[in-house]
């Protein structure tokens, strides 16, 4: 364990650390570009300058290991004067379009030039004219000319999707990043490459040109596309719901994300949600408040409460809601009938390498615990049998979030309309709900992005997360769903003292609200 | 609200204040009759008073020599905007050296200031605010201004050019 000094204060790290590393460690801020935590060093911005005692030169931290007694400092004036004229090499041919860009205001450029540059610029000669609006593949758009050279989106196409279609061609200022003739960037993890580009050379096709970043506040959350449950940042705002990031966890996907989990953000939309609830009884449908529905459901399920009631759960939900809603089943309305609706069984343990699990459920494993608890045993067959024979009368479902993952959601919907009456809970539209036969009760209920919860991953890791927004007001959690079924009222939910800071006052009011509409200036990093 | 005493011995007269009142009014209806074309009045709305070219009115949206907007919808003006008046959306150009644009371009005037933040804030050039400030409307939808109006309204005569050549300057690479 070698100890160094950085910047006056002593730093004990591990062996074959890096300077970077270890002023990451130590928390003090340095300039980079190329380096990143989750790839390999390549030492070709030259811009984490450092000043080692006793080394007549400034030497770059990220390919220097850490050694015994070393004194680093990269606040003098000479490492700093070795940033400022590096960032201006770097602008040489850097086209400055930040109006039309993309990255504006998460960009590399844009902070270090703040921080660590302010020069005039002292090139006089023409920049270099270099192709735009490069088509890389499905996915990604390249701009040459904001591109810095970084050789981040090509490590990371060489030593973590492996697919190596990314390369650096033609030499000194007329390089580009490119493809290989015929290999468009088209992978499963494609999109990581415009996270981690520090300019705006690499720009993901669904999000271009939507939204200014500045625009957008941002939550951390643990996607619901896979097993994995990756950790994720969504960016909002009152418009709607507009990306998917990673955010880092060692435990789970380091920092990388699939280009599929990217897409979870979709169906949490407004124009894809359930709005209302409705009721059909008799023929008309009826629009009515979310809550309404349940309420009115809640007498059908009563009257039929024993054993020809049964609920069907998706693992899409969190560990609370299945805690609340199988316990309101198995306490109060005395049936074990509750039954674990599987998609897509057959790939259900397929696995990538990396990230991508074939279960597209983030909470199959709570699920099972939940139902483990509860002693419950009942298989799909049983259903079907009982639906066929007449036994089960009402059956109310937990449908699923995300419909990508449920490619037979119509044939299911099929199955289970055998039953006389169906409470359908259900946060996106599908127009196989709306023909459903018989009386039904439909009843909006939240997406993950807006409910706290605990999602138990693939490895058995708990997951807590929080909410992140409301889009649809009217929409249940589970929970809340549960006790209007068994006719109770909603309590006021007590605010998660688990949250509260230490030094604030019981009768404090908080304004989340306000909060959160404050001007976040500070966003995105290296 | 404050109230201002005036305890002197003249004020205790109410006579003398009137009659100075009075005073003035006389004045000015003499001046005026005997010399009408210094007469501070304007017989609105045949006659209107010119402003200067610094007058902060009705947005105008610049064109380039072709006759396509300018703006780059880059939203630094809807960024600035104390007013929050000014909404656009963006797309994906086909020319490629043209790359962003907006496709719509709503400034809902009943909400703007004038304060000319967007003219400050624009990197290209590309909103004024223009002379016009008459301009009545019979509902408000009428109000909120869309690219046809901001750009192209008749009294434009085709759209206002700014004397920064975008081709020149991309040629010289700058």
């Amino acid at each position: 364990m070698p100890k160094c000094t950085i910047n006056g204060k002593e730093v004990e790290v591990k062996e074959g650390t890096s300077i970077i590393e270890a002023m990451q460690q130590s928390g003090d801020r340095i300039a980079h570009y190329c380096w990143h935590p989750g790839l390999s060093v390549a030492g070709v911005c030259r811009l984490c300058m450092v000043e080692i005692e006793g080394n007549p030169r400034v030497q770059i931290a990220c390919n220097t290991m850490v050694t015994e007694g070393m004194k680093i400092n990269n606040t003098s004036e000479k490492v700093k004067d070795a940033v400022k004229w590096g960032l201006d090499f770097h602008l040489i041919n850097h086209p400055l379009d930040c109006p039309i860009c993309d990255q504006a205001g998460e960009c590399g450029l844009q902070d270090q030039y703040m921080e660590y540059g302010k020069y005039d610029p002292e090139m006089a000669e023409h920049k270099q004219k270099k192709h735009k609006v490069v088509d890389l593949g499905p996915t990604v758009v390249l701009d040459s000319e904001r591109c810095i050279l970084c050789s981040r989106c090509v490590r990371f196409t060489e030593e973590v999707s492996k697919t190596n279609e990314l390369g650096l061609f033609n030499r000194g200022d007329r390089t580009e990043i490119g493809t290989h003739d015929g290999m468009p960037l088209d992978n499963k993890y494609s999109l990581n490459t415009v996270d981690i580009c520090p300019v705006g050379a690499l720009t993901s096709k669904d999000f271009r040109f939507r939204q200014r970043v500045w625009y957008l506040k941002d939550a951390e959350t643990v996607c619901n596309g896979c097993s994995t449950g990756c950790n994720v940042k969504v960016y909002y705002n009152k418009e709607g719901f507009f990306r998917v990031k990673p955010a880092y966890n060692e435990q789970v996907n380091g920092h990388w994300m699939c280009d599929e989990g990217r897409d979870i953000y979709k169906f949490v939309n407004k124009e894809h949600r359930l709005a209302k609830g409705m009721i059909r009884q008799g023929g008309t449908w009826k629009e009515v408040h979310g809550g309404a529905a349940a309420k009115a459901a809640a007498e059908v399920v009563k009257a039929s409460a024993g054993d020809s009631l049964a609920l069907v759960l998706t693992a899409q939900y969190t560990v609370e809601e299945f805690e609340a809603i199988v316990g309101t089943f198995v306490n109060e309305f005395k049936t074990k009938k509750v039954f674990f609706w599987i998609n897509n069984k057959e790939s259900f343990d397929s696995f990538d390498g990396l990230l991508l699990r074939g279960d597209k459920n983030p909470n199959t494993k709570g699920l099972l615990k939940v139902l483990e608890k509860h002693g419950i045993t009942a298989t799909w067959n049983d259903l079907s049998a009982g639906l066929a024979n007449g036994s089960i009368k009402t059956v109310v479902v937990a449908g699923p979030e995300n419909m990508a993952a449920f490619p037979d959601f119509a044939e299911r919907v099929k199955e289970l309309s055998k039953a006389q009456n169906i409470v359908w809970m259900q946060a996106t539209k599908h127009e196989a709900l709306t023909n459903l036969p018989g009386n039904v009760w439909l009843i909006p209920v939240k997406t993950f992005v807006e409910k706290d919860g605990t999602f138990i991953n693939h490895a058995g890791l708990e997951q807590k997360f929080k909410k992140a927004t409301t889009i649809v007001s009217e929409a249940l959690t589970l929970t809340e769903a549960a006790l209007l079924l068994a006719g109770k009222n909603l309590a006021i939910p007590a605010s998660g003292n688990e949250f509260k800071p230490m030094n604030q006052r019981a009768d404090q009011v908080e304004l989340e609200a306000r909060k959160k509409n404050e001007f976040v200036f500070r966003r995105g990093s290296l | 609200m404050s109230v201002v005493q005036n305890n002197s011995e003249k004020s205790k007269w109410y006579l003398p204040g009137i009659l100075g009142g009075l005073n003035v009014t006389m004045k000015h209806l003499v001046t005026n009759l005997l010399n009408r074309k210094k007469m501070m009045t304007l017989n609105y709305p045949e006659e209107k008073y010119e402003y200067s070219p610094r007058f902060k009115g009705n947005h105008v949206l610049t064109v380039k020599k072709d006759g396509s907007l300018r703006c780059t919808a880059c939203m630094l003006c809807a960024t600035n905007c104390p007013a929050e008046c000014i909404k656009i959306t963006a797309a994906e150009h086909n020319d490629p050296s043209v790359e962003k644009f907006p496709i719509s371009y709503e400034i809902d005037i009943l909400r703007c200031v004038f304060c000319g933040f967007c003219e400050e804030a624009c990197p290209v050039d590309a909103i004024r605010l223009g002379p016009e400030w008459q301009t009545p409307a019979v509902n408000g939808g009428q109000f909120i201004y869309d690219i046809n109006h901001l750009a192209y309204r008749p009294s434009l005569k085709g759209g206002i050019q700014t004397h920064v050549d975008d081709e020149e300057r991309h040629k010289q690479g700058i």
